[in-house]
This record gives C-alpha cells, structure tokens and sequence, in this order.
C-alpha cells in the first residue's frame, strides 16, 4: 500500500493492452527504491504539512466564498423542471429560485454531455479543449475513435518464450485539452473534490482529489459489455452484450465469465472464471472466484470481486453485479460490465491513485465504469425496466454517498459532483411520458428524488457557500433517426462502391475518391478534405462555397409527412475560434424535437433509407438544435446574467476565490 | 522530461501559445508535436478500435 502511495503509476507500468490492464507491482529495484521513498516520505512529512498550511491560507486571502459546491445532475431539463416546480413538486430546488435564483443555462454546440462538461471545467469553447463529440474519425482510415481518452501500447515489450512482458509504461492519455478550474485553484492551495465529473479519464495530476467518469473503460477495455449466462439454446446476437451457455449440472448450473485478453501471453488468449449455482433449500447460490453468495430472482447481488490470474501469475482485477432474470423452465443470469476495481484498479481511476480505494473502503465498492448505467441490457431486452431502474437507483445511492461524504469533510474549497441518474432515466423511459402504462412515473419520481437530494446539498451551505445545481442540457423525445450518409449519398456527396446504395458500418464500401462528405459521431458531419483526410478530394478554395451549399439543401430535408428534421445546420467555423477547431466536424446538424442521427449513421453506416424510426427503449435524447435543449442553473445566490452559459461556470468559480480569470478563457463569471 | 528551449524562442512559443487561444506554452508546444508525430504514427488494427466503442449508450 505504502508503494502504491509513492508510486501513484506504478500500477499501470503492465497495463499493456486496451482490453486488458493489470496490476503488477514489479521487481526487487521497485521495492528498494520504495523503502528509500517512503524514509524519506516520513522525515519530510511535518515539513510539507506546514508548507502546505502557509499555501492554503494565502490562497484562500482574498475569496469571497469559503466554499463552492457544484452539483452536477446530467440533463436535467428545464421544461419539467419548471412545470413540476410550478405544481409544487421540487419544493428545495423551488426554493433556491426563489431565495436564490433559477436561470435557463445556455449549453454547447452540440449539446452532448461530453462536450458540455468539459466546457464546464475549462470555461472555453470546443474548439479551445478538443472534444466535439463522444467520436472522433482517424484522418487516415476514417474509423471512429472514443475522442475523450485514448489507451494504447507500451513501446517496449520483452519477449520470452510464448510470454510477453512490457517493460515500459502504457501510455494513458486523456485527450481533452486545456485547463480545469480545479487545477488553477489547486496551484493557489484551494482544495477541490471533484466526483465523477465527465471526461476526467485518465484522472490528471492537481492539488486536489478527483474520480474519474464518463469514458472510463471497462476491464474488457469497452464502454461496458453486459454478459448473459443462459440455459436458453436459441440463438441470440446482442449488439453490446455477448451471450454464453449455461450448463444443466447435478445440483443446478455451471458457466464461466469472459474477461479481459491475456496480454502476457502471445495470442492474447481470452481470460475466463468459471462459476456455478446451487439450489440450496428452494434458494440459490451463486459460486464464483472462491466466494459464495445468495442469487436471489429478481434482487441484485452486491459487487463481486473477479480477479483474472495471468500467465505472470499477476491478477487482472474486476467486479461485476448478477441478477438472476428467470429460473424456471429456463435459467438466466445477467452480470453487469467487468467494472474496474476500485480498490485494485488496473487503470488510472483517481487522484490521487488511492482516492478510489479509500472511498470503496469507506463507502463499500462503487460501480467505476464511464457510463455506468445499462442502457444496452435493456435496450436489448436482457433486463426488463424494473431492474434497470434498480440498476440506476443503486448507483446514486453509491454516488449519493460519496458527495456526502466529501461535504462532511470539507470545510472550505470546492466539492462538485455529478450525477448521471436523470440523464439515463430519461434516456430510457421518455416512451412512457404521459402513456397511462407502468413506469409512466418513472422520470417525475426521478425529478423528485434529485430535488431532495439538491435539499441535502441545501444544508451544507451558510454565508460564506455558493451552491450551484446545474444540468448540462436539456432532454426531448428520440422518435426518428436520420442517417446524413444516405442523404449525402442520394444527393451526390457521397458514393459506394460498384454503385452500391447501402454500406456497411465504418463507411465499409463507400468510394472516398468520389466522396465529398460524411457523416460520423452523434453532432455533425465532414467535408472529405484535400490535405486532411487521407483520401481527401475537396479542395480547401472549394470548402466554403461547398459547406454553404450543404447547408442550403440539407435544411430543407423533409419527413414522409412533411415535417423538418433538421431546424439548422450550423457551419462549426462560425460557432467558435481555437487551436483545435481542426479536429471538429465541420458542420454541427441542428435536429428539430423527436429527431436525432441514426443509430446506425453515427457509426457510418450508409442506409438505404435516410430516416427511419427509433424502436428503442432509448426514446428520449438531447442530441438536437443545441437552443431546443439548454440545461438548468440554480444557485443560492442572485444570479443577475441575462443568458448565463456553461462557460461561465470556471470563471466563476476562480473569482469567488479571488483568483485572476485567466485571458484564454472564454466564459464571464457570473460575479 | 525537460527539453531546453533558447529565451527567444520561448518568449516566441509563450506569444504564439496566447494568440492561439492555449491554456499555456506548454499546451502549445504538445499539440504542435503531436500534430507532427500524428503523421507517422501507425493506426491500431481496426477491430481493435471498433470494440473499445462497445457500450457506448449513444451508438448500435
């Protein structure tokens, strides 16, 4: 633990693979050098505590707030919100409006939670931190790529035999550009916790502790990859999930859970733990990795700690959660995606490196995947709405716990946290809006829940706190997808293949040297550049006139019964300035409500058809017309900014401190 | 690591970096080189890059 401490990457020096990621806490130099550290560590203790109290107090000399609290509740929109505070059902977040003030807050082009929260750490445009979109494309192939963090490969690896040994670190990069608030309060000695605020993966060094979010992977190296375990035959092919057999044994079931890749061995061999389940008594039992527990139908296990031993002998630490979803005629389990383990996580998960493991040893083990909630197990139909509700519930409770936690303990700085309950529910049940069906009440019970917990937050503050409840955008109904591919193809724009009308996903099939545009990610679209893209035939003196012409015809886009999808198209050189604005698309598409990008276009497919409906239990969205869908801002003090922006947030938060705004930003503080 | 850099250059690079719109020097010099070292860098197998996206809620 002690090494751990000292040595805050040293867990990652054998991660070595995307998919995989391991901790191996290495050899006899690494200890020697840890002894020595840690001597040294002890003797040099009272001298940096001092130090670290004269900074604290000099930078705290000329704030105007002891402390600021953020709480951060993922999409809450302002609509339902004021209706139900109208009807009297938010009485706390009514309340801060009332003594306070409540203000729509102006959200990002386009308004997705990655691009929005980032834009809340660093108070400057897209074009100024580099996330546009959850995908970016490669420039050279054209493939999607997550565009908040990349894992890739240790440079060196040692060769013995069939092992594979790496012997450098694996690089971890977290890709969003520019500065959080946090890092320039922590140079000033403000203290800063910050809990699962999006893209804080990989966790960045600063003078404060954060928990990393959004886009952290799962031990598989995916955004989470649901399992089920079944005695079912029939064959069944889940998008975002795999399916596995579930062996009939004496005295109830046998299987065996799929895990990351062996990157120590050559040929990456899948990592598997085989579990059972016993009938005991009318009850069950699930049996796995050594340890015992109760599989009750219906009710979630707690976290189970699942620890994938290597060729090395080192051990690839996860967890996962089961429910039992059916037990007669057939048997069916479903396990959640391998969340890294807190305690022992194989990748960078907090700073400082023990934070995630303090917080599970004072709160219990805490789900750590970026988007933790199962939205493609119940997309999919392998958990029904009850149990995904229970999912999600659970997980606020976790995360409720946590920002308690972190206001009992801080009696000056920042505490900001965020919770992405209101996102997902709403995702998923925007169906049930105003239907007399079950869980009709599903998004107002939401909203309710999230006010007592913004009454909470209320009472952890007194003069000297500014509180902040803020949403980085709005929500609507998802009841059509366009795919923009197909209708750049059947406008000339974009070619296949042999003449082709329907491609594969990842543009499989399209001729880039006739194609002009395309379409990838949930915001906009690209020209195919000359000098940019590999394959690129668009001249940059023909760019412009090109993109007005796009726009033009794009705009006028009409649905089977005539109603317009898209409401704008936005040239992305016209909405913002900055060093990254190269790597934007260069158009950001404006849907109209009911409408977003196709499942299968964001990925770029070409379909035959250019929209078609969503059938999905994902039924509400945000990714539309960035002014259909501002978020909320609510403070305990008087707001008097006519149009507050998500921007405006980090400045804020540095003046109340009375620390200078730096010239790069872009956002005014509110004071 | 630590590259030196001669006074003028770096009061070039700290000019530069702020026109630009960076956060600082550094931010500047990183996103030049990394825009470089971009053009020679290898691209990962494809299927490699398809399956990190695998649950993302937002996309089939």
């Amino acid at each position: 633990m002690v090494l751990a401490y000292l040595h805050p990457h040293a867990t990652q020096i054998a991660y070595i693979g995307p998919g995989a990621g391991f901790a191996f806490l290495g050899s006899f130099l690494t200890l020697i050098a840890g002894f020595f550290l840690t001597v040294f560590s002890l003797l040099s203790w009272p001298f940096r505590l001092a130090w670290r109290a004269v900074r604290r107090r000099k930078g705290y000399r000329h704030a105007r707030v002891r402390k600021i609290i953020f709480l951060g509740l993922d999409g809450l929109d302002p609509r339902t919100t004021e209706r139900l505070m109208t009807e009297g059902k938010l009485p706390n977040l009514a309340r801060l409006a009332a003594e306070g003030s409540y203000k729509r807050l102006r959200t990002t082009f386009p308004a997705l939670s990655p691009v929005a929260w980032s834009t809340f750490a660093t108070g400057v445009s897209p074009a100024k931190h580099n996330i546009f979109d959850f995908l970016d494309r490669s420039l050279k192939n054209y493939l999607p790529r997550l565009s908040s963090a990349h894992i890739g490969k240790p440079a060196h690896v040692l060769r013995v035999g069939r092992l594979r040994v790496p012997i450098s670190r694996t690089p971890v990069e977290l890709r969003r550009k520019s500065q959080p608030f946090w890092k320039i309060l922590g140079r000033q000695g403000i203290g800063c916790t910050i809990l699962r605020v999006p893209i804080t993966f990989p966790p960045e060094k600063f003078d404060g502790r954060l928990l990393s979010a959004m886009c952290t992977p799962d031990l598989k190296g995916t955004q989470g990859s649901f399992s089920q375990f079944t005695t079912r035959v029939e064959r069944a092919t889940y998008e975002n999930g795999s399916r596995y057999p579930l062996r009939r044994v004496a005295d109830g079931f046998a299987g065996e859970i799929e895990g990351p890749a062996d990157t120590y061995l050559e040929g990456r061999p899948i990592l598997r733990i085989p579990f059972q389940v016993r009938r005991r008594n009318g009850a069950y039992e699930l049996q796995v990795a050594g340890r015992r527990c109760a599989l009750r139908p219906g009710e979630y296990t707690g976290w189970q700690r699942l620890g994938f031993r290597t060729a090395v002998g080192a051990s690839a630490s996860g967890m996962a959660r089961f429910l039992a979803t059916e037990t007669d005629p057939e048997f069916s389990i479903y396990m959640t995606p391998l969340n890294l383990d807190p305690e022992r996580p194989a990748l960078p998960i907090s700073h400082p490196p023990y934070y995630a493991a303090y917080l599970a040893n004072l709160l219990g083990s805490y789900a750590t995947v970026g988007m933790a909630e199962d939205t493609w197990a119940l997309n999919e139909g392998v958990i029904d709405e009850d149990a995904f509700l229970r999912q999600a519930w659970d997980i606020f409770a976790e995360r409720e716990g946590m920002f308690l936690n972190a206001l009992e303990n801080t009696r000056r700085g920042v505490v900001a946290c965020v919770f992405d309950t209101s996102d997902r529910i709403q995702h998923m049940f925007y169906r049930r809006l105003g239907t007399s069906g079950p869980h009709a009440e599903a998004i107002e019970e939401m909203y309710r829940r999230l006010d007592k917990l913004a009454g909470k937050a209320l009472t952890f503050t007194d003069d000297g706190t500014a509180l902040f409840v803020l949403s980085d955008h709005g929500f609507c109904a998802f009841r059509r997808g366009v795919n923009i591919n197909a209708w750049l193809r059947d406008n000339g724009y974009l070619h296949l293949k042999n003449g082709g009308r329907e491609s594969g996903p990842f543009f499989e099939g399209v001729d880039w040297s006739r194609t002009r545009a395309y379409a990838l990610g949930l915001g906009g679209f690209y020209l195919n550049l000359k000098g940019r893209e590999a394959l690129g035939v668009v001249d940059k003196r023909e760019a412009e006139a090109l993109k007005s012409e796009i726009i033009r015809q794009l705009a006028a886009l009409r649905d089977e019964d005539g109603a317009a999808p898209i409401g704008n198209v936005y040239a992305t050189a016209s909405l913002y300035r900055g060093p990254y604005l190269d790597a934007a698309p260069d158009f950001i598409v404006g849907y109209n409500e009911g409408y977003r990008c196709s499942w299968d276009g964001a990925v770029g497919k070409v379909a035959v058809g250019t929209i078609e409906d969503n059938d999905k239990a994902w039924s509400g969205d945000h990714c539309v017309d960035p002014v259909l869908v501002p978020g909320v801002l609510f403070s305990n003090r008087k707001i008097e900014a006519a149009d507050p922006g998500i921007e405006d947030l980090a400045p804020t938060a540095l003046k109340l401190f009375g620390v200078d705004v730096p010239a790069w930003m872009e956002g005014k503080a509110l004071w | 690591m630590t590259i030196k850099l001669k006074k003028e250059l770096w009061a070039q690079v700290t000019k530069a970096a702020t026109a630009g719109g960076y956060s600082s020097p550094e931010e500047f010099i990183e996103h030049v080189l990394e825009r470089e070292c971009a053009k020679l860098a290898g691209e990962e197998p494809d299927e490699e890059v398809v399956r990190r996206l695998k649950g993302l809620g937002y996309i089939d």
